[in-house]
């Protein structure tokens, strides 16, 4: 026996089915005492935010996210706990949160809320008025800024508690399989954009909407393009623990772009900036800087043009004609910055050119810089800026218009009760199929390795996702049932093809065994092919059960039913 | 009878040619241990008994007698006789057997005619492929779904609405509402909520339910594609078949079987009233995976190997093949009784019905092709 045990140890396949299921336990890194509560996101401008607390990277495999252990060193062990101790909070104290990567020390905004009385008050406010002149007998529109008092509602801002920290979060993790929508809770919208856009416009209107909603601090989410074999375009967004109210607020939202000087506005999104150039001849790394290096630091400069409308140029002119000219670095600039607000938010200031002062020019020119420790590195720096401040300039409107034609909100708690569900069922299966093996074949050398096997094959799939960073949703479970599933049948033929070819006087193991893989591998090629088709169609929701099986047919036939079949051999063989 | 006798005794003989022709093969690989085999046998004879008892009734002189004379010592060894009787008709009268699934196959495609005359569709869409809502609420609170039901259906007289409640050892933990109203629109959706809250009695917070909107163009477009992708998957599958087996009448007969298969489980899910949605359909993709596993033991067993007659081939796959769809079987009726998702449970409710249609067509219309093909070519041969 130990003779045999020690021959199962040191065959080929299935130690490369031991290397891949140690490979998979690492991907998976399972802790079942893992503690605390893990940061979803932050919200910007939040005590959290402005104490240093950053939302996840949204890549970031589940177990390396940051988690918070204790608050005011009291221990946080669940969700429950975390809200329990935040529950009474006075607004302007300071509490410290210690998470498993750092010590934050926060304060607490005090909430208000405005109300209208009822009662009225005057108040004089200006208002900005497009009115018709004529000048040298032709008619332009210009915006004039009027004064005048109106009668509005009094109001009184008073005081209501404490202001939320700013943090969502959920139980951490204990593995590092993610879970899909259907599982966590949160909201799944699939947008169709009103008519048919090119594939450039497409991306750009993605990395739009990613700069949008990352300025919101969400960034457990997913956002691309999905296509169906009809050619039909869709754009899927993902968010994980929002709100389907939250989602479709953003989204409907016009995006607000706003560029300020001190305190006027200068161009706002939409039909003020009427071109952002971003083809090679107009943007990129300036050709007339280029790059240096100073201080064994390299940086790079970039530049891209765009067009205001002759309103906006007209209101810039307005604005900087006032402004001193300063000189750093000996370039000469305006005294103020111009700053870019997106939904309120402010999200960059750039510096003005000392020649733009009160010269309504239509077509700037936006730069900047990116700082490396080579030069390529500082001109991706530049570049990746670039593409960010171009993103936001050209944010202000979504340039295209989309229609919500599916939404998803699935609460938490039926999610986890799903994978409590399934888990349990899953257990259930293969208890009862290893009865039903048991009692057929009546030998132990068969059940138990068949149960080891497919244990073993789940677990390397559930490694693969893990590591691939695939989200586990309920298609994806339904391609699990399925590799499974032929699992066992495969390993049924294995064993019943070799056991035959004792009948069958043949003695040569490896004849047998290739008999089996022979029909395995028809069905395994089959079936993969008849999956291909669901990759693409349908925008892709039931695209995690086609990869999902395809990966787990592939494992199963490649590593773990090839091990199966050299450990029966093995244990059977006289 | 007589004819089959002879038939019968020809065949025998061409399996003995056969078993000729194999025997010095394998004997050549392994001549060194002709006396191994023999303890072999020996020793695992017990162990074996599982294969040994199922090969009797194989020796077909003898099955042929008992049929005749045992009819009255039944009632003594009733199990014996009458498991060689089923085996014996299944060798002799495969051809009259093939009536069985050919009759199915025109009965379900004359369902589904009808179904697709009366309904316009040829199968009953729920709201996944028409648009409409499906809303679940989890809260602890119990809830009357049958008082819920009457009173959505009072005030939404044009939709199609059905309530049912997810249970968890035997108490209600949710409530599933789904209406075919068109969701995308906001007013029409609000409503629709506010009819729930009032019925229930309380007001819903976003925690306390899921619900998944289903645009009713996109509906339209998921059917459209997944029927598309479930043609085009059974097309690759098709040639995948005829690829790996180079035989026409061979690999027809998996593709058929796979046909009828996905035919036949539509036809019994129209009868049953039950509604598709996306997951459904991909169901029937699962069914064409777990339908030429069987087909391809089958194929390969009659066609590739050489050992014993043709009838102990198929007596040798139908052993392993059954046993293949009894364990998929049992694990799906144990998913079934327990699966709280809608969805899943749809899928395996529809891949369990395939594999019971799969069993009649692989074992009986597959069989039958193949051992018809098997005698053409001997004929030819001769």
């Amino acid at each position: 026996m130990n003779r045999k045990i020690k021959k199962i140890f040191t065959n080929t396949r299935v130690i490369i089915l031991l290397v891949f299921l140690a490979l998979a336990i690492v991907a998976i890194h399972p802790n079942p005492y893992k503690k605390g509560v893990a940061i979803r996101n932050v919200i910007t401008n939040s005590s959290a935010n402005l104490a240093g607390i950053q939302s996840p990277k949204p890549n970031i495999a589940p177990m390396s996210r940051e988690a918070i252990i204790a608050i005011n060193n009291k221990v946080i062990n669940n969700v429950e706990d975390y809200s329990n101790s935040l529950k009474d909070l006075k607004p302007n104290i300071t509490i410290q949160i210690k998470t498993n990567k750092d010590t934050y020390r926060l304060i607490t905004k005090e909430k208000t809320e405005v109300i209208e009385l009822n009662e009225t008050e005057l108040k004089t406010i200006e208002e900005t008025v497009e009115i018709n002149e004529t000048v040298n007998g032709t008619i332009i529109t210009k915006n004039k800024t009027i004064t005048k008092t109106i009668e509005v509602p009094k109001t009184e801002t008073i005081s209501n508690g404490t202001e939320d920290i700013g943090l969502r979060i959920y139980d951490a993790p204990k593995t590092n399989i993610r879970k899909g929508l259907d599982l966590q809770g949160g909201t799944r919208v699939l947008l169709q954009p009103e008519e048919k856009i090119t594939k450039n416009d497409m991306e750009n209107l993605i990395a739009v909407m990613k700069e949008r909603l990352n300025v919101y601090g969400l960034s457990d989410l997913i956002i691309r393009e999905a296509g169906d074999l009809s050619g039909n375009q869709y754009i899927l967004v993902e968010i994980a623990g929002a709100t389907e109210e939250e989602v479709r607020n953003l989204l409907a939202k016009q995006g607000k772009f706003e560029a300020k000087i001190g305190n006027g506005t200068t161009f706002k999104g939409g039909n003020e900036i009427t071109y952002v150039c971003r083809s090679a001849d107009c943007a990129g790394i300036d050709p007339l800087q280029g790059c240096g290096s100073s201080n064994n630091q390299w940086f790079c400069r970039f530049r891209f043009s765009i067009s205001l409308s002759p309103q906006a140029a007209q209101r810039q002119a307005d604005l900087t004609k006032d402004l001193q000219i300063v000189t750093e670095d000996k370039q000469q600039y305006l005294s103020e910055k111009l700053i870019l607000f997106l939904d309120d938010k402010q999200v960059d200031e750039l510096r003005i050119g000392a020649e733009l002062k009160g010269k309504a020019e239509t077509n700037i020119q936006i730069s900047g810089s990116g700082i490396g420790i080579s030069q390529q590195e500082a001109a991706i720096n530049a570049l990746q800026n670039m593409k960010r401040l171009q993103t936001i300039l050209i944010t202000g409107s979504l340039p295209f218009k989309l229609n919500i034609v599916k939404t998803d909100t699935i609460s938490p708690v039926l999610g986890e009760e799903f994978v409590r569900n399934a888990l349990f069922i899953g257990l259930l299966a293969v208890l009862t199929v290893s009865i039903i093996v048991f009692i057929r074949y009546r030998k132990w050398q068969v059940s138990i390795p068949m149960v080891i096997t497919l244990i073993s094959e789940v677990i390397i799939l559930l490694g693969v996702a893990a590591l691939i960073g695939w989200n586990l949703d309920l298609a994806a479970i339904a391609g699990i049932i399925i590799a499974v599933g032929t699992g066992v049948d495969h390993k049924i033929l294995i064993t019943d093809e070799t056991l035959k070819g004792e009948l069958r006087k043949i003695f040569n193991w490896k004849e047998r065994i290739k008999g089996a893989f022979f029909i395995i591998m028809g069905a395994y090629l089959t079936t993969t092919f008849a999956m291909i088709p669901l990759i693409f169609a349908g925008a892709g929701l039931l695209k995690g059960f086609a990869i999902i099986t395809i990966i787990g047919v592939s494992i199963g036939v490649f590593i773990t039913r090839p091990a199966y079949a050299n450990i029966i051999e093995i244990l059977l063989k006289e | 009878m007589d004819n089959l006798e002879e038939e019968n005794k020809e065949k025998t003989e061409e399996q003995e040619a056969n078993k000729i022709e194999d025997f010095p093969a394998s004997k050549s690989k392994d001549f060194e241990e002709p006396e191994i085999d023999i303890i072999d046998k020996e020793g695992h004879k017990e162990k074996l008994e599982v294969y040994e008892e199922k090969e009797e009734p194989i020796k077909e002189e003898e099955i042929i007698k008992p049929k005749e004379e045992k009819k009255e010592p039944e009632p003594s060894e009733p199990k014996e006789p009458f498991k060689k009787r089923i085996l014996n008709f299944y060798d002799k009268k495969y051809k009259k057997l093939m009536l069985i699934p050919i009759i199915m196959l025109i009965l379900a495609i004359l369902i589904i005619g009808i179904q697709t005359a009366t309904t316009g569709s040829f199968i009953h869409k729920d709201v996944s492929l028409k648009g409409g809502v499906t809303l679940t609420i989890t809260k602890e609170n119990q809830i009357d779904i049958l008082n819920l039901e009457k009173s959505l259906e009072q005030k939404f007289t044009n939709n199609d609405i059905s309530v049912r409640s997810i249970k968890k050892t035997g108490t209600q933990i949710g409530v599933v509402v789904v209406a075919d109203i068109e969701g995308t629109n906001k007013e029409e959706l609000n409503s629709f909520i506010d009819a729930i809250e009032s019925q229930i009695g309380y007001q819903l917070n976003e925690e306390d339910y899921s619900i998944e909107i289903m645009g009713s163009s996109l509906g339209a477009s998921f059917f459209k594609e997944t029927i598309i992708a479930l043609v085009i998957a059974f097309i690759l599958m098709s040639i995948v078949v005829f690829i790996y087996f180079r035989t026409f009448i061979p690999s027809l007969a998996v593709i058929l079987s796979a046909f009828s298969d996905i035919i036949v489980t539509l036809a019994i899910v129209d009868l049953a009233g039950m509604k598709l949605g996306t997951g459904g359909i991909a169901a029937f993709l699962m069914l064409v995976g777990y339908s030429v596993d069987t087909d391809m033991l089958l194929t390969t067993r009659l066609l590739k190997r050489k050992e014993g007659t043709v009838f102990e081939r198929t007596i040798s796959s139908v052993k392993t093949g059954m046993l293949m769809s009894l364990t998929t079987m049992v694990a799906l009726t144990v998913g079934i009784i327990f699966v709280q998702s809608a969805v899943i449970r749809q899928i395996m409710v529809i891949v369990l019905i395939g594999l019971f249609v799969d069993i009649i067509n692989t074992w009986i219309q597959n069989v039958g092709i193949l051992r018809l093909y098997i005698e053409k070519k001997q004929t030819k041969n001769e």
